[in-house]
């Protein structure tokens, strides 16, 4: 049962996270979420200061507040200070991460967290916290997926035609009068909360890998968006799948393994865009 | 403040050596980095340092030892790897850039994580201290590591002067250097060793993504001071090696505090002083510059028009309704405008309105006489329709100096002391005048 369990959250963080991962790849921007996800890291040890516990709400405030405050941060140094953009990008996450450390190892003691558990997080601790429900005990962290994937499916297909334009033609989109920044700001926050509700269970850095490589692999095989996010779905069930009976083969990290499982469904997928030419 | 003075000495020798490698892997990566900056790559830094987990963890199984050598050269492999990755991602596929980037950092660096709970697993006690390959542990610096430090900086420094001509060339000008025999490839594998080669000895000291910090911020904080190459470099490199010593600093003065991060907070106010106060480049400079313009052309646009007024015959005497007529101005843009050309003694309060000083009136003369004489030469050279050159000089009277004016008047064939007031009614009709 307790597989079971890890497998959904795997596929739950994977399938959600691809999503928005899928717009990061279509709007060239796929570094910000590698941004995003280390940034976010002093919101949450603030959040969890705070709060004292690992309660949702004040964490998601602290991911959304951190999400759209490195957002801004980098849309203002690369046009009010003319810093290049990679490097306003490279300048802003580093800075609040390392801010982030700094937090962690001066509060280590005081609140229930650690630099291990923030960046590589535990899927294996995922069945540990489950609550009853229709007599079946289900993990709370699935529930808070569950709710994450919602929340991402329905600014995803109600946002559905403003994506799509603000993706492909930016420059058309702002032309007939379309706010762009929002588009651009309500991605970041959603993508925000997204790595702070999977950082628990794959930890903030490896976030990134559910961002990044489902929607690449599914951006190799085809151009059509809807066809894209059922690929993510596929690919995200696969490799949280393989990835679980990896690390229990090797004992090792789980949320690595699957990191790794979906890496080889790229290369996959890479070989066979290849062949087709 | 004995603390400070201790440190600053290096009196206390547990300090010295990291105090030492420190300095030097900033002073080289900010160096290092600056090349990568100039390509448009900083993010590089980033995926390659990511990379390196997987390499410094299979050297380790592979020797089984924690040998520093072994583990750099086990890093630098795993590095060059990921680089080659993204290229082939990039060239065999239409995956672009920066995505190559991000799914090459969190493959490896996942593979990394597999590798290090599998060790942790089963190499009780032996393997500890792999970790601080992810954030790092200057505290841990030994007399060892400030010498591989030292090192890496020799071979950085040689190779950077003995292909100096080469990097600019390629940076700058690649067509150029192309043209001239300079391979790109080489020079860009050059860019690359000397990126992998400070990035692998310096993540064991500040951990992984601060030092891909210490590659992308200090030249993005010397890009405010300079905009020559050279300059870059040891700007660039000063700031590393300053923000590295006020890390350690920090590190040293508070119990329990990491270096490696605090380098980066240094780094990061040096670039956020650099960005806002910088001369020429920085936003403060630039905004008051901004402001200073709009001041003038709002004055010179006032005093323009007065004169104007006065060679129509309207009288001496004006109000803001008069000169709105022709150049509108806001009640509150009129006040503060009218209050600093009281000030300069260009304008003079009349009970009902403002008249023209002698100075003033001299002033806003030679704004009209610009505006006609760049008016009378876009339509004699640039054979420029009269409806569209009042435009074009409404923004150029503000800008032409002397020294232009004085070229103008020599290539339309006119004395310097033309007077377009007296004559520009031949030359413009009168349609466009009102």
């Amino acid at each position: 049962m307790d597989a079971f369990w890890i497998i959904i959250t795997g596929f739950l963080v994977a399938s959600s996270t691809g999503m928005l991962g899928n717009l990061l790849l279509l709007r060239k921007m796929s570094m910000m979420g590698d941004a995003l996800s280390h940034a976010v890291l002093p919101g949450i040890v603030v959040a969890y200061l705070i709060s004292g516990s690992r309660a949702s709400v004040p964490l998601f405030a602290g991911a959304i507040i951190m999400g759209v405050l490195t957002t801004f941060l980098i849309q203002f140094f690369s046009s009010k200070g003319k810093m290049q953009s990679d490097a306003a990008m490279g300048t802003v996450f580093t800075f609040l991460f390392a801010i982030g450390v700094i937090l962690v190892t001066k509060f280590a003691g005081e609140a229930d967290i650690d630099a291990d558990c923030v960046l590589h997080g535990e899927l294996a601790f995922v069945p540990l916290q489950t609550s009853t429900f229709l007599g079946l005990g289900v993990p709370a962290p699935v529930w808070t997926l569950l709710g994450l994937l919602a929340f991402i499916q329905l600014i995803f297909w109600t946002g559905y035609k403003g994506w799509l334009i603000t993706s492909f033609n930016p420059e058309y989109a702002r032309s007939v009068g379309i706010k762009t920044m929002i588009w651009h700001y309500t991605l970041m926050a959603a993508t925000s909360v997204a790595t702070v509700v999977s950082f628990e269970s794959v930890g903030a850095i490896l976030v990134i890998a559910f961002l990044v490589v489902p929607a690449a692999t599914a951006y190799l095989i085809t151009d059509k968006l809807p066809l894209m996010t059922i690929i993510i779905l596929i690919h995200g069930l696969v490799s949280s799948t393989a990835g679980y009976f990896m690390s229990d083969l090797l004992e090792a990290s789980i949320s690595g393994s699957i990191a790794v499982m979906s890496f080889v469904l790229f290369v996959f997928a890479f070989v066979w865009s290849k062949k087709k030419g | 403040m004995e603390v400070f003075y201790k440190y600053l000495t290096l009196t206390d020798p547990n300090v010295r050596y990291v105090v030492l490698s420190i300095v030097l892997l900033g002073g080289v990566s900010g160096a290092v980095g600056s090349f990568n900056f100039l390509r448009k790559k900083t993010l590089v830094g980033e995926t390659v340092a990511h990379s390196m987990l997987p390499g410094v963890l299979i050297a380790f199984l592979l020797s089984g030892v924690k040998n520093p050598y072994v583990l750099v050269l086990g890093a630098a492999i795993s590095g060059w790897l990921s680089i080659l990755l993204v290229d082939a991602i990039t060239t065999h596929s239409k995956i672009k850039g920066d995505s190559a980037l991000a799914i090459v950092l969190s493959s490896f660096f996942g593979f990394g994580i597999v590798l290090l709970t599998m060790i942790q697993g089963r190499y009780v006690g032996n393997q500890s201290g792999l970790d601080h390959y992810i954030f790092g542990n200057a505290a841990a610096m030994s007399p060892e590591d400030s010498v591989a430090f030292a090192w890496v900086s020799v071979a950085v420094l040689i190779l950077v002067v003995a292909n100096y001509f080469s990097l600019k060339a390629i940076i700058f000008n690649p067509d150029y250097a192309k043209s001239i025999g300079i391979s790109r490839k080489r020079i860009n594998g050059l860019i690359s060793f000397i990126t992998i080669l400070s990035i692998s000895v310096g993540i064991k000291a500040v951990g992984i993504v601060m030092m891909s910090a210490l590659l992308i911020i200090p030249p993005t904080a010397a890009r405010f001071w300079t905009q020559r190459f050279t300059p870059l470099l040891l700007i660039s490199g000063f700031f590393g090696a300053v923000a590295g010593w006020l890390g350690a600093y920090v590190s040293y003065s508070q119990t329990s505090m990491p270096t490696g991060p605090w380098t980066i907070v240094a780094v990061s106010v040096i670039a956020f002083i650099s960005m806002l106060f910088a001369p020429k480049r920085g936003v403060v400079y630039q905004r008051w510059n901004k402001l200073m313009l709009k001041r003038r052309i709002n004055e010179e646009n006032l005093l323009k028009t007065a004169v104007q007024n006065e060679v129509r015959g309207k009288g001496k005497l004006f109000t803001r309704t008069a000169i709105s007529e022709r150049q509108f101005f806001e009640l509150k843009l009129w006040k503060r405008t009218i209050r600093r050309l009281v000030r300069k003694g260009m304008v003079t309060k009349v009970n009902t309105g403002y008249t023209l000083s002698g100075k003033g009136r001299r002033y806003g003369a030679e704004i009209d006489r610009r505006h006609k004489i760049w008016e009378v030469y876009l339509q004699r050279r640039m054979q420029m329709s009269v409806h569209l050159v009042h435009d074009e000089a409404e923004t150029m009277e503000h800008f032409l100096t002397p020294e232009i004016e004085e070229e103008i008047l020599g290539e339309l064939g006119l004395c310097s002391r033309f007077n377009p007031i007296l004559e520009i009614h031949e030359l413009i009709p009168d349609t466009e005048v009102a």
